[in-house]
């Protein structure tokens, strides 16, 4: 389970985050959706510590943190708390020194101590799970955008987390790359992962959120099912959004 | 040219191989080998979070970079004694030497620390790493690749620059030039024949430098 109290972050002056609540069942699917600069991705990179909170509790699966003025995170409870969680970034960051398959196995032999074979092993079959396990010894400057993705995702699989973090996975790709990216998100939603998304793509998300946040200057203004959200925005500032969405489309 | 020329300049020529063989070659690996490591250890200290540490890097590398190599080496070599330090000239050289590759090295793998994007130690940190970890898994062997180039630049510059420990008594191969020039009163054909073979140490470690940068690009980095 994830959840958020009262969560406030600034950078300087600028008040990026504004109070937010969350709740999110495990095994639902959390799609947050906003206009650049309403403080969706900076909530994400809350989620594994990217981003240190100002104030307000966080907690994901056992781990919770109560953040407040003076308080510093101490560096074995951020790394508990990152081992709950997978991200995969909108320009893929792979590590462009190690192969796929090198990719999706450094958490397991870096972090996890797994031994080389096993590995190995785990990572060929999360590789297989996202439709590249003939790419498995490619490096990524071979792969395609939506292939280098999709070992992003792998490797974020990799560790076995309680919730995958996906901030923007799509919106670096060319138009008929976002489909292959998509479909995995699709598949590992079904088969019960956690997932919080950040995404542009409304079509993805009315059919695979469970629920859908949508966030503006910091602050959740709409909540509900994608129905909800969509059908009947509660506040005008939400309905606009919406509105300047569908008419881009 | 007159045959007693052609006979100095074959007479001379294995000494001078040899300095650079047994003298000049030594003194140029160990200076660079310790130098790199007190060049990296400098880089990480100035980008650490250890305040005392960044001050005392950064005095090094201010001291280092802002007087003479040579005045260095004759503080090390000639003003040490003073205090009852006496060092034999190898020693001096080397220490000599490897401060000032540490030096300049540390702004080397500093900078190509610092070009490695954040996404790659965000990408680290997402799958549970440490920042030692990041440094040593992710970061270092990518800026290992980029700072193959401007790296060579400093290891050639040191072959060159080891001549100078001929003024600290270490008889190295331009010191043998000397040498024999103080026999034969030929300085042009000497240090002609010096200076063809300090080219052709360095030709040979552009080679070493080509063969490293394609050795390290299997991948390419964006």
């Amino acid at each position: 389970m994830i959840e958020v109290q009262n969560l406030h972050k600034s950078f300087g002056a600028q008040k990026v985050l504004r109070g937010i609540d969350l709740r999110l069942d495990k095994g639902k699917v959390l799609v947050i959706i906003g206009p650049s600069g309403s403080g969706k991705t900076t909530l994400l990179r809350c989620f594994n510590l990217l981003e240190q909170p100002d104030i307000g509790t966080l907690r994901v699966g056992e781990i919770v943190l109560d953040f407040k003025e003076g308080f510093k995170p101490k560096q074995e409870q951020i790394l508990k708390l990152r081992k709950q969680s997978g991200m995969v970034f909108q320009a893929y960051h792979l590590f462009p020194h190690m192969t796929a398959a090198g990719n999706v196995m450094e958490g397991l032999i870096t972090v996890q101590k797994k031994n080389k074979a096993e590995a190995r092993r785990v990572s060929l079959e999360l590789l297989e799970r996202v439709g590249l396990g003939n790419k498995a010894d490619s490096y990524p400057h071979m792969l395609s955008g939506g292939q280098q993705q999709r070992v992003g995702i792998a490797r974020a699989m990799a560790v076995n987390p309680e919730v995958l973090l996906f901030d923007e996975p799509t919106s670096a790709l060319d138009p008929e790359l976002v489909g292959e990216v998509l479909r995995v998100m699709k598949s590992l939603a079904s088969s019960g992962m956690t997932m919080i998304v950040v995404t542009h793509e409304m079509k993805f998300a009315a059919e695979v959120a469970d629920r859908i946040i949508l966030m503006d200057s910091g602050r959740i203004i709409e909540e509900g099912s994608p129905q909800e959200v969509f059908q009947n925005p509660k506040s005008p500032r939400a309905a606009q959004f919406l509105n300047i969405l569908t008419e881009n489309k | 040219m007159d045959e007693r020329k052609v006979q100095i300049l074959m007479d001379s020529l294995l000494p001078l191989l040899k300095a650079a063989v047994a003298f000049t070659v030594p003194l140029t690996l160990t200076s660079f080998a310790l130098g790199l490591v007190l060049a990296v250890i400098t880089a990480l200290v100035r980008l650490s979070h250890w305040r005392i540490g960044r001050l005392v890097a950064r005095f090094y590398v201010w001291i280092i970079r802002g007087t003479p190599l040579l005045l260095q080496l004759f503080i090390i070599f000639f003003g040490l004694p003073s205090i009852g330090i006496i060092l034999d000239p190898f020693i001096a050289s080397v220490i000599g030497f490897s401060l000032s590759v540490g030096a300049y090295g540390s702004e080397i793998v500093r900078a190509a620390i610092q070009s490695i994007s954040a996404g790659q130690w965000e990408a680290a940190y997402s799958i549970g790493m440490t920042r030692s970890q990041a440094l040593r898994r992710i970061i270092l062997p990518q800026a290992a690749r980029v700072s193959v180039p401007p790296l060579a630049n400093a290891f050639i510059s040191l072959v060159k620059d080891t001549s100078l420990a001929a003024s600290i008594t270490y008889v190295e191969m331009f010191r043998t030039a000397q040498e024999i020039v103080a026999i034969t009163f030929e300085p042009l054909l000497l240090y002609s024949e010096a200076g063809v073979l300090y080219l052709m140490l360095s030709t040979l470690l552009s080679g070493l430098q080509n063969f490293l940068e394609r050795r390290l690009s299997r991948y390419t980095t964006r």
